[in-house]
Formats: C-alpha cells, sequence, structure tokens
C-alpha cells in the first residue's frame, strides 16, 4: 500500500475496548501503522465481552471488527521487566502513544506520560480518561453510558416526556465520537511536530464530550437560564410537530412549522379528510388550543395506516416529514453505502460485504482496505524481529510469558 | 505562553447553525484566525437562537452563540454581488482552510464548490458538513442532526426506556457538536497532508455518516447477519443488578454490579436488605437473572427508602460502581466539570456565564486561546478587508455596491 496521509507513522494502542482503539482504527484507515499491544493471556476484553441481552449478536465477531481491524496484534506482560522492556524498544521508532487505562493501572504498568515521554521526545502520547486527568475524579473509572451520557445530563433529557424512566445509551455510541476527538487531537500534535519536531501530550475524557455534546443545554444553564423536559407526545403543544406510531409499529415526525395552509391536504392524504372539518380542528388557532384532541385523533388515523402507506402518501404530497429508522433498515438504505458511511469490505473475516466506515473523508485519498482484527499475539515475531530481538530472545521471551 | 499551534492558520468559515461553525471554533482555540462571513441582509439564523424559543430554551444571553461563534471575526458581505464576490475571493486566496455547511445546490448557487475555490487557490483545505453525504442519491438534501444523525441511523428508535415507550428526541445540538470535532480532525488530516505533500484537498464529513459511527457496533451486528433487539424496560430488566432504580426524591441511579461480585452481602446491606444478601434465590449472579422478577421489586423499594444524595455518598464511600444521572442543573456546581476541564472560565459579563463548555481536547504545554465573546454581524468587516488591502475608497464602493453594509 503507498501513499496514505499518514504513511509511514507509527501508533501503539495500548488500549482497550472502544474509545481509545477507535481513534488508532482512524488512523489506520489514513495509512498509519497501527500495532495493538494486548496483555498476554485473555487480551483486551473487548474481545469477550459485551454479549450480554442490548449488546447486538450476530454469527462474527462484529465490534473487534469495527475498533480493531487494519492493525498488527502483539501481546505482551507488561507486568514483566522484558514485556516492558520489549514496549519500551516500540516506543523508541514509534509516532503515536495511545492508552485509555486509568491513572492506577498507567503507574502500575509504568505507561504514564513520564514514563513514555523521555523515551522519544517526538512521540505523541495520546490518552482518554473518564472523568479528565485532573480534580478529585481524575483516577475514576468510566464507561460512556456513565460518564458520557449519564454526567452530561444527557441521560436525563433524552426521554420520551418528563416522568418516563431514563433510556440507556448504545454500546459504543459515546466511545465512538471520543475516539474522533482523540484522533482530531493527535492530528493537530503531528501537525505540531513538523515545524518543533517534538512530539508532546494530547487528551480527551469521556465527561468532556459529554459536555460537548450538550453543550447547548449546558451553556443555558451557565447563562443562568433553565432548561425544562419536553413534554410528552400525548401533550405536545403541536399536533402538527409530533410523533406518530402506524399500525407496523414505525414512528413518524410530522413537521407543519412554517405554516399550516396545507392542513387539509395532509388529513387528506392521509385518509381522513373530515378531520379538517371538525370545528375543533378548523383553523390554526384552534388545533393549537385542541391540540391534545387533535392528537388522539390522529393516532387513530396513524394506527390504521402502515408505515409504506404513510411514506408514500406523505412523499407523493410532497409535504415534509421525519421517519425513525430501525437498525435493520442498514441493509437496505442505498444512501448510506453511497455516501460512504458504509464501505466495501473484501475481507471475508469480516463476516459482511460491508464495514463501518470512520466518518471522516479526504477526497481523492483512498481508505486502507479493511482487513480482519488480528488474533491475540497474531504479529508477536514479525514485530519483534523487526524490532532487532533475536529469535533466541523472542524464544526465551515466550517461555517466561512475557509475550505471547 | 508558547505559539499556538495554529497561529498564522487562516480560516474562512461560510457557515450557518452549529455543525460548521462550531468546528471553526475548535481552530480558534488553538490559535488560528477564523473569520465568519455572513450575509448583511441573512445573517446566520443561529443569531438570537436564544430569544426565538421553540425547541431551545429562551434565555436573555446568545449561549449557542457564545459556544459556537466565540474567538472569531466576523464579516457581513454579499458574496452574490459582483464587488462582494471580489472581496470574497480575495479572502479565499490567502486563506489555509474554508468551511462551509451550506447544502450542495446552495453551494453550486453561490459558486461556492470545491471547483470553485480551489481554482481560486489550489492550496486551501475546503471542509464540507452535508446531511446525508457529498454523494449518492441524497446528496443535495438538507437535514439536522435530530434527522439525518438522530432518526436516520436507528438512534432515535433505540435509545428508549423500553420497547414499547414512544421514540425521544435529541437534544438541540447533541448530534451537531461531535460531527464538528470530525470536520476538525479532517482539517487537520488535510493541513498534515499539505505539509508532507504542498497540496490541497477537499475534506468532508456528514451528519449521517456521524450518526453510523456513533451507533457502529450495532450496525456492524446487522451487517455481519445479526440481530439486534431494542432493551427490554426495566421492570423486565434481564439483569437486576445492572439497571435503574428511582430514589425516594425521584431521581435516578443506574447501578452496575458486574464485577467483584463477592461483595454482593456487603452491597445488600448497604442497601438496608441484608436478607437477600444470603437469600439462596439470590446467591449469585445467574440466580438473580433467573430470578429478577423477584429482585427488581425488592431493589426498588430498596432505592425508595433514601434520597439521590444519600445514595451517591453511600455508594462512593463504599466504592461501587454505578452511574450517577445528573441533570444538567447540576453542572455549573460540579467540580469535577471545571477541574476535569470540560468547562473552562470566561472573563466577559457580556457572557452572563462564568464558564463556557471548552472543546473536548487539549494538548498539553499550548494553551488553548482564551475564550473571547462571539463578534456582532460585521463586527470586524472593515479591520478585515483592510488586513487584504481595502482602503478607504476601496470600501466606501464596496458599500455603495450593498456589498457590505
Amino acid at each position: 500500500m503507498s501513499g496514505g496521509i499518514l504513511d509511514g507513522i507509527r501508533v501503539l494502542d495500548v488500549a482497550s475496548f472502544i474509545a481509545a482503539p477507535a481513534a488508532a482504527t482512524v488512523m489506520a484507515d489514513f495509512g498509519a501503522e497501527v500495532i495493538k499491544v494486548e496483555p498476554v493471556g485473555l487480551g483486551d476484553p473487548l474481545r469477550y465481552s459485551l454479549r450480554g441481552p442490548g449488546y447486538g449478536h450476530s454469527p462474527a465477531h462484529h465490534e473487534w471488527f469495527v475498533d480493531n481491524r487494519n492493525k498488527k496484534g502483539i501481546a505482551l506482560n507488561l507486568k514483566s521487566e522484558e514485556g516492558s522492556a520489549v514496549l519500551y524498544r516500540l516506543c523508541e521508532t514509534a509516532d503515536v502513544f495511545i492508552t485509555n487505562m486509568p491513572l492506577g493501572p498507567r503507574e502500575r504498568l509504568r505507561i504514564r506520560y513520564e514514563d513514555i515521554g523521555p523515551l522519544n521526545e517526538r512521540l505523541i502520547y495520546a490518552s482518554v480518561s473518564a472523568y479528565g486527568e485532573e480534580g478529585e475524579e481524575g483516577d475514576r473509572t468510566g464507561f460512556d453510558s456513565t460518564a458520557l451520557w449519564a454526567r452530561s445530563g444527557m441521560q436525563d433529557l433524552v426521554k420520551p416526556s418528563p416522568d418516563s424512566p431514563p433510556a440507556r445509551s448504545l454500546p459504543g455510541m459515546g466511545d465512538h465520537p471520543t475516539a474522533v476527538s482523540l484522533f482530531g487531537s493527535i492530528m493537530l500534535a503531528l501537525y505540531r511536530r513538523i515545524s518543533t519536531g517534538k512530539g508532546g501530550r494530547v487528551s480527551t475524557s469521556l465527561m468532556a464530550n459529554g459536555a460537548w455534546g450538550n453543550a447547548l443545554s449546558i451553556q443555558t444553564v451557565l447563562s443562568g437560564g433553565e432548561v425544562a423536559h419536553r413534554p410528552g407526545r400525548e401533550k405536545a403543544l403541536s399536533a402538527v410537530n409530533n410523533f406518530y406510531e402506524t399500525k407496523d409499529g414505525r414512528w413518524f415526525h410530522l413537521i407543519m412549522i412554517t405554516g399550516q395552509a396545507r392542513f387539509p391536504e395532509l388529513v387528506a392524504a392521509l385518509g381522513c379528510p373530515e378531520i379538517a372539518q371538525d370545528p375543533r380542528f378548523m383553523t390554526t388557532e384552534l388545533r393549537t388550543e385542541n391540540a391534545h384532541a387533535l392528537i388522539a385523533e390522529l393516532d387513530v388515523v396513524f394506527s390504521r395506516l402502515t408505515a409504506d402507506e404513510v411514506r408514500n402518501a406523505l412523499n407523493a404530497g410532497g409535504f415534509t416529514f421525519g421517519e425513525t429508522h430501525q437498525i435493520n433498515d442498514v441493509l437496505t438504505d442505498q444512501q448510506f453505502r453511497a455516501s460512504g458511511a458504509l464501505r466495501e469490505n473484501r475481507d471475508p473475516k469480516g463476516g459482511a460485504d460491508l464495514v463501518v466506515d470512520t466518518p471522516l473523508f479526504v477526497d481523492g485519498e483512498t481508505k486502507v482496505e479493511p482487513v480482519m482484527a488480528p488474533d491475540l499475539g497474531e504479529h508477536t515475531d514479525d514485530i519483534l524481529t523487526e524490532a532487532g530481538f533475536s529469535s533466541d530472545e523472542i524464544e526465551r521471551m515466550r517461555e517466561i510469558k512475557a509475550i505471547e | 505562553m508558547s505559539e499556538a499551534i495554529l497561529d498564522g492558520i487562516k480560516v474562512v468559515e461560510l457557515a450557518t447553525y452549529i455543525a460548521g461553525p462550531a468546528s471553526g471554533v475548535v481552530l480558534a482555540d488553538f490559535g488560528a484566525d477564523v473569520v465568519k462571513i455572513e450575509s448583511p441582509n441573512r445573517p446566520d439564523p443561529f443569531r438570537g437562537g436564544h430569544r426565538r424559543g421553540s425547541d431551545a430554551p429562551l434565555s436573555e444571553y446568545p449561549y449557542g452563540y457564545i459556544v459556537d461563534n466565540r474567538n472569531k471575526r466576523a464579516v457581513a458581505l454579499d458574496i452574490k454581488t459582483e464587488a462582494g464576490r471580489a472581496a470574497f475571493e480575495r479572502l479565499i486566496q490567502t486563506a489555509d482552510v474554508f468551511i462551509t455547511n451550506m447544502p450542495i445546490p446552495t453551494r453550486e448557487r453561490l459558486n461556492i464548490g470545491y471547483d470553485d475555490i480551489r481554482t481560486i487557490n489550489e492550496r486551501i483545505v475546503y471542509a464540507s458538513i452535508s446531511a446525508f453525504g457529498e454523494r449518492g442519491p441524497e446528496a443535495g438534501r438538507p437535514g439536522f442532526d435530530s434527522t439525518a444523525l438522530w432518526a436516520r441511523t436507528g438512534l432515535m428508535d433505540l435509545v428508549k426506556p423500553g420497547p414499547g415507550s414512544p421514540p425521544a428526541r435529541s437534544l438541540p445540538g447533541m448530534g451537531d457538536h461531535p460531527t464538528a470535532m470530525s470536520l476538525f480532525a479532517a482539517i487537520m488530516t488535510g493541513l498534515f497532508r499539505r505539509e508532507r505533500t504542498g497540496k490541497g484537498s477537499h475534506v468532508s464529513t456528514s451528519l449521517m455518516a456521524n450518526g453510523v459511527w456513533w451507533n457502529g457496533l450495532l450496525t456492524q451486528a446487522m451487517l455481519c447477519g445479526g440481530q439486534v433487539v431494542c432493551r427490554q424496560p426495566r421492570e423486565n430488566a434481564a439483569n437486576p443488578l445492572h439497571n435503574l432504580y428511582q430514589t425516594r426524591d425521584g431521581r435516578w441511579i443506574h447501578i452496575i454490579f458486574n464485577t467483584n461480585l463477592d461483595r454482593w452481602p456487603e452491597l445488600a446491606t448497604l442497601l438496608g436488605r441484608p436478607d437477600i444478601g444470603t437469600d439462596p434465590r439470590f446467591e449469585n449472579q445467574a440466580a438473580w437473572i433467573e430470578n429478577s422478577s423477584a429482585l427488581i421489586p425488592i431493589l426498588e423499594a430498596a432505592f425508595a427508602e433514601r434520597d439521590y444524595a444519600e445514595w451517591v455518598a453511600l455508594l462512593d464511600q463504599h466504592r461501587f460502581t454505578y452511574g450517577d444521572i445528573r441533570k444538567v442543573d447540576d453542572i455549573p456546581s460540579d467540580p469535577q466539570m471545571i477541574e476535569g476541564r470540560a468547562i473552562r472560565p470566561i472573563d466577559d459579563p457580556a457572557a452572563g456565564a462564568a464558564y463556557v463548555v471548552d472543546s473536548p481536547i487539549w494538548v498539553e504545554d499550548s494553551e488553548k486561546a482564551a475564550p473571547a465573546m462571539p463578534p456582532e454581524l460585521g463586527e470586524h468587516t472593515e479591520e478585515v478587508l483592510r488586513d487584504i488591502g481595502y482602503d478607504d475608497a476601496a470600501l466606501a464602493a464596496l458599500r455603495a455596491a450593498g456589498a457590505i453594509s
């Protein structure tokens, strides 16, 4: 492979789960050589966790593919002197070191910035933490569900009605955008290195990405304003800017906000022209006044129609509407493919013809062809040989389980 | 303080609302000179959003505009006039980055597509955001994060309290801000490439691709021939000890007890029910999953005995893992938000706030620019145009042509 933007850049992914490894995946997409360093034994917990209800099941190892594709794998025991020495030697020729270990384990494994930085002044040390690396909670562990979704106020506010219980975030939903933030900070440091010759230390946190996501509501309260829960759909302020469920269980969002002159046409398109003649709903003012009654009427209308019928009718009439897509729509959504949100995969180990692509594009640059993520220690020997270890040394390290 | 990383980088931003402008803010944080161009007659509609209400809350302070347009200079320029176009092209000639989130048909109408801009300056990094991608049958279609990122990708359908629940709408800007980080990262990739090759480029992101990326794990499960189901409501949760419970004062705790399981009797005691810690029906994880319908009501009653703050203090004291579902009102008094640098001090009474939400990345030993209030419409029109050689007479001519106000 030749000519990737990050060609010649070597990245050490000393990280687990999602947010930090996914940043390395973005770098691999653009041509960087990424070495995933995993503990001997079980490896990255993402290999065997996320298995319960709500995580999605497939015959392939889909999480592993998304977040660790296009990497080489080495398994090291960083608790041993020998394993640590291997990592340090790799740092001498690396450009970027990525970790999301909490501060405690970083200290125990001797991979703090203070340990790694002095090995190579051109190296960029990039870290993800749960709540930031300073302050009382600087060493606290967390996931995107807690540090990003629950802590930022998003979980409390994103719900169908004020009295509804909260909704949990989806697996990786906060980790993936956090990974892009880390990638952005790494590129900033790589850019700086071109003129200064020096690496440095960059970071992001799940909590800060949560605050950034919820920035408008947070800045409202910081400015002394109030953020209220939005009313539930039965009590929405407007019946024509609201959600309705079809017979087959899909949700449509009617959006008539620039004027209601076409209201009679809208209800006619939905097969109930008489609603426009109902004295309660004859004018915009009356429809606002009697919004809850109109919502109840439209609930009945939608419950008699299928999603296809609603979509066709609204499209034919040229009405603006939103449709809450379901995850299985991904299999037939042409725009996902055509726009590059999904990318073709030819590696049979991926278990799919398409892979979720990283969400940034450079025209004229073809991202690296997807290759399934490595098995534990798949490239240990190659990487060590390349780093100058002899086969005797490698053999001895394997015997004492410093490598796998 | 050391020189800012993006010192000397000139950015021209022709973008509105949130996702495009927010990426300009991140560049400004790191020292870039960001010039925001607005039409004198049709300024960024996001101005004044704090006074309009509808989905966004009302405030006397322009909270949204502070977050997404601070630290920029503003030029009010009508690029549809001939004189205005000439001034715009002169700005583009010396710019390093151009940012737009105009829909593709608008870009064509305004002659600000990549080919138009590249012709003026071939070294420029042209950065664009679209709703549904720059290619494909829906490339020209406008959209917001609520539609293209949240509703289109299955996120909205799955992030809800249970399968029977109606969907929940996204919050204002919730998808735009992370999308802005993607564009920022793409711009840095473009700038890095330019240093290596001398060439400009067209970099982009889309709201939809970011939604697919957020929902990447479940999306890939589907692509791999698998299945995804909406989680059961909390009353029927599969694992009672990875579940949400309401406290006496109506707030919520997400208990996540899935490590160090031998501490179960200790947790049971903490919950005021030492008996369930030794009850054979709940003796291990398999048992409490099997008997969840018996355990959930017990835990519901237990959590309802104390207020949220008491639970937080108790769980912390005993070092159990949980999610504390905070309210947005908690944030101004949350010390970790400040110490963890998610929010940053702003020293300007016009902000009406002591802090501003920070961009979520840091480069140590490179201090970010101090937050400054966003500019008024056209606040720096003269200053910026004088920088590129317009004198009094030339400015008067622009004004006479209606290109500036």
